[in-house]
């Protein structure tokens, strides 16, 4: 068995460092958990030492000696098997086959030995076989399976490497309670046989249930391991937030928005594909933040009022009327807005100018027919201005632009008529600190001109310095609310980790 | 080579390259060196008689694929194979309801148009709310309309056209041009019109460059997307009616030399098969570049089949230079 230490590992990304300090230290016969809120560098630690990321510095040593670690190959050559949080399957084959067939000798080869490969599979399926749910079997394909079901074929074919050193990141996100027990048991047998296993989750439950060591690593930096049962959640939310984040953004809105302002969307009991009973209320004139860990629910929320796919149950109201949205249609008649963060798959209208691409919500709006370019550039003028927006003319096709700038055309064609309702679904993803900028603080003043703003977004920072409350998400639905003194990241954080 | 040279030398192949990008230029070029090797193949082809022949033609032609351009316009591998056997189904339509006879021009067209909309809407319907993918629905709608000519055919004398019908396709009307040439032109000032000045053009842009976005930009996706495929039809229909007008008489499947051509005019006159971008006008140049290659053809004596040997070359060919970079993104 093995013992592995990485010291200094650093990568960057063109200018993003996504990882700027990487010391870690696993011992054989442990579960040593890695935390640390997302971005912070996690899976870039774990890819490079599972071959898949080369480091621009640092070393890895295992037993003491240095190696070089320069593809997955070596790493599994080293005995390092990695489960990868997206997974690293091949959809078309079935289980049996991603499970078994990088295990087989002589892979690649023409003659697949079926029965050895079946029986290499069949020995880890029939550890989940009561936990797997319906429709798993060894013969199945990998895309006919549930999220929950290919992270455990995932989490198998990492068994099946039977290697010393194994690295789990996120194995768990989707998985329910029974999966992850019996996960876990898993994991108690193999750190019995000695085996040396990184562990990474977002679930403060899990971590203190199976780990033994715990390192928290933030924004790049790894900050400490302790002993897991020397230290408590509230000590590692501590850790990872850092000492001058325990206060209240400066600069953060006053959160003075009065009780008065009439709510002009109510969204009360919302449930639907990845969130549940979800109520909220938005007053006119309010920046109404949504944190939490990603994927906690707080785009399906968005996307489902706005009628992108539409909640199962739940009641939503704009300006006191209880509305029925089935589609992206109806809600923009019902006066609402959506910006998606994705621009390119939401948002721009490719290759196309910039005039086709601020204008689709005015012609809905106002039930025209005819295009009348003269008009059309004036209003949209207006709007484009009051984000600093960079174009050359309005026959410029919109890929011509810069990211940054292609988002404020989409957001543009939003604000030629106003909508009660801005919903921002991470509307910032990617683009540049000047054109985040030149967007905050026009969603301050459309806040103060009276519109209601709803603010997903994946950044922190962002949310606590612009949202005058904060509902946090944690496994689809809104685990707490924080306003005024409340929206501190030690806080947003607590909420987020919080066993749900 | 000095650096000014390999200046010059880059400029000239830069300029080379954005030439190719304007494939409406590029095919206005290529029908004046066609007419030329056709002129010099055999004497008399670019007679003025020949040429307003050939226009004739194209304009069948470009009547035809100014729905196949909308339906390409839309996206989502939107094509419409069943061009041809509404334009055959049409052309029998036509016939029977003239009958030879002026009086029965005005039905003729309803029928024709309504027909050819109707296929159409179903080719719509199949495409959106059935989800079956274009080029299936649109070859299966082939099939149908093939299998219901045979029936029609039986016993039914196909029908003539009415005199003034003719008159209007080959005679000339106004500055020495048949109608039929300013219906044509007519057609695509109306296009025009429709691309770049109404809220409908946009929206077919939209759907056509990026569905999802038009979706969440509230665009009836579905609604726009069955109405191109209508028009696609009525344009078919007209088309079908058009030509009997030129032939006199329909005779069997006169439609399905339509099908590839009114494909390749849409993609040489510069809209991509993905969709999105382009429109009418290079379509239009399109349509002309191909009667006058096909024509050529002719005149060599290549026989029909060699001709859609050609043609399929052609569209391949073509899709190599015009519908890789898209495509491959998409
Ligand atoms: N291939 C890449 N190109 C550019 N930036 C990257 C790339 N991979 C990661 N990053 C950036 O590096 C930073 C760290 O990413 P990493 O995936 O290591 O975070 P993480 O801690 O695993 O987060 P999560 O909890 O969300 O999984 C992020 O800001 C991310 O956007
Ligand atoms: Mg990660």
């Amino acid at each position: 068995m093995a013992n592995l230490t990485i010291r200094g590992a650093r990568k960057a990304y063109g200018a993003t460092v996504a990882l700027s300090r990487g010391d870690f230290d696993l011992k054989e016969g442990e579960v040593h958990v890695l935390i640390g809120s997302n971005g912070s560098g996690k899976s870039t630690l774990c890819k490079i030492v599972s071959g898949s990321v080369r480091p621009d510095a640092g070393e890895v040593l295992i037993d003491g000696k240095p190696v070089s670690i320069d593809g997955p190959r070596a790493a599994r050559a080293l005995g390092i098997a990695t489960f990868y949080q997206e997974l690293s399957l091949a959809a078309h084959r079935t289980v049996a086959e991603n499970i078994g067939l990088p295990e087989l000798p002589g892979k690649g080869g023409i003659f697949v030995d079926r029965a050895r490969l079946n029986a290499i599979a069949e020995r880890h399926i029939s550890r989940f076989a009561d936990v797997a749910g319906e429709g798993f079997s060894a013969d199945t394909r990998v895309e006919h399976l549930r999220e929950d079901q290919r992270q455990l074929v995932e989490i198998m074919k990492a068994l099946a490497t039977e290697a010393p050193i194994l690295i789990f990141d996120e194995p768990t996100s989707s998985l329910d309670r029974a999966q992850v027990e019996r996960f876990f048991e898993i994991l108690r047998e193999l750190k019995a046989e000695g085996r040396a296993i990184v562990f990474i989750s977002h679930r403060m439950d899990e971590i203190f249930s199976v780990g033994d060591r715990v390192t928290v690593i933030r924004d790049g930096e790894t900050v400490g391991t302790s002993q897991i049962s020397e230290t408590n959640p509230a000590n590692i939310i501590r850790q990872m937030v850092g000492e001058t984040e325990l206060a209240v953004t400066e600069g953060a809105p006053p959160a003075t928005v009065e009780a008065k302002a009439e709510a002009v969307l109510s969204v009360a009991g919302l449930s639907g594909k990845g969130f549940a009973g979800v109520s909220f209320e938005v007053r006119r004139g309010e920046i109404l933040g949504f944190g939490g860990l990603h994927g906690q629910g707080q785009s399906a929320v968005l996307r489902s009022i706005f009628g992108v796919s539409p909640a199962a149950a739940g009641s939503i109201r704009i300006n006191r009327e209880e509305r029925a949205i089935r589609s992206p249609r109806e809600a923009i008649r019902c006066g609402l807005a959506y910006v998606s963060g994705d621009r390119g798959r939401d948002g721009v209208v490719h290759g196309r100018p910039i005039l086709e691409n601020v204008t689709p919500i005015h012609f809905l709006r106002n039930r025209l027919s005819l295009v009348r370019p003269g008009s059309l550039r004036e209003r949209a003028a207006k709007p484009l201005s009051a984000l600093k927006t960079r174009f050359a003319g309005y026959e410029q096709p919109v890929n011509a632009l810069s990211g940054g700038n292609q988002q404020k055309i989409v957001i543009a064609r939003w604000l030629i008529d106003r909508p009660d309702v801005l919903l921002l679904d991470d509307p910032t993803k990617g683009i540049d600190l000047q054109a985040k900028a030149d967007l905050f603080a026009l969603i301050r003043s459309l806040a103060a001109e009276g519109m209601g703003i709803v603010l997903y977004s994946s950044e922190d920072a962002e949310l606590l310095a612009n949202a005058d409350r904060i509902l946090v998400f944690n496994s689809g639905s809104v685990s707490r609310e924080l306003t005024g003194a409340d929206r501190t990241r030690y806080n947003l954080y607590h909420a987020a980790y919080e066993a749900a | 080579m000095s650096v000014e040279t390999a200046g010059r030398a880059e400029a000239s192949r830069l300029a080379a390259a954005s030439l190719i990008r304007q494939p409406l230029l590029v095919a206005l070029i290529l029908i004046v060196l066609l007419l030329a090797l056709g002129e010099m193949l055999s004497p008399g082809f670019a007679s003025p008689q020949q040429i307003l022949r050939l226009l004739i033609v194209a304009a069948l032609l470009g009547i035809v694929a100014a729905g196949q351009n909308l339906v390409i316009l839309g996206g989502r591998e939107g094509i419409d194979l069943s061009v041809g056997g509404i334009v055959s189904l049409s052309a029998i339509i036509a016939g029977n309801v003239m009958n030879g006879s002026d009086g029965g021009i005005l039905p003729a067209i309803l029928a024709c148009v309504a027909a050819g909309a109707l296929f159409g809407t179903f080719n719509g319907v199949g495409v959106t709310l059935l989800r079956i993918p274009p080029l299936v629905m649109t070859l299966g709608m082939l099939g149908v309309l093939q299998g219901l000519l045979v029936v029609i055919r039986q016993g039914v004398p196909s029908g003539r056209a009415a005199p003034a019908l003719s008159e209007f396709v080959t005679r000339p009307f106004l500055l020495g041009l048949p109608g039929i040439i300013w219906l044509w032109v007519l057609i695509g000032l109306l296009m025009a019109f429709l691309l770049r000045r109404t809220v409908f053009g946009y929206r077919v842009y939209a759907i056509g460059s990026n569905e999802q976005a038009a979706l969440l930009a509230g665009v009836p996706v579905r609604l726009i997307r069955v109405s191109l495929f209508t028009l696609s039809g009525a344009f078919a229909g007209l088309a079908g009616l058009c030509l009997i007008g030129y032939a006199g008489t329909s005779f069997a499947n006169v439609g399905e030399l339509y099908m590839l051509p009114s494909i390749i005019a849409v993609v040489l006159g510069g809209t991509p098969l993905s969709g999105g971008k382009g429109g009418y006008t290079g379509t239009m140049a399109g349509a002309v570049l191909l009667v006058i290659l096909q024509s050529i053809l002719t005149t060599i004596n290549i026989e029909e089949s060699g001709r859609q040997v050609i043609f399929g070359l052609t569209l391949l060919v073509l899709m190599l230079f015009y519908g890789r970079g898209r495509a491959m993104r998409a």
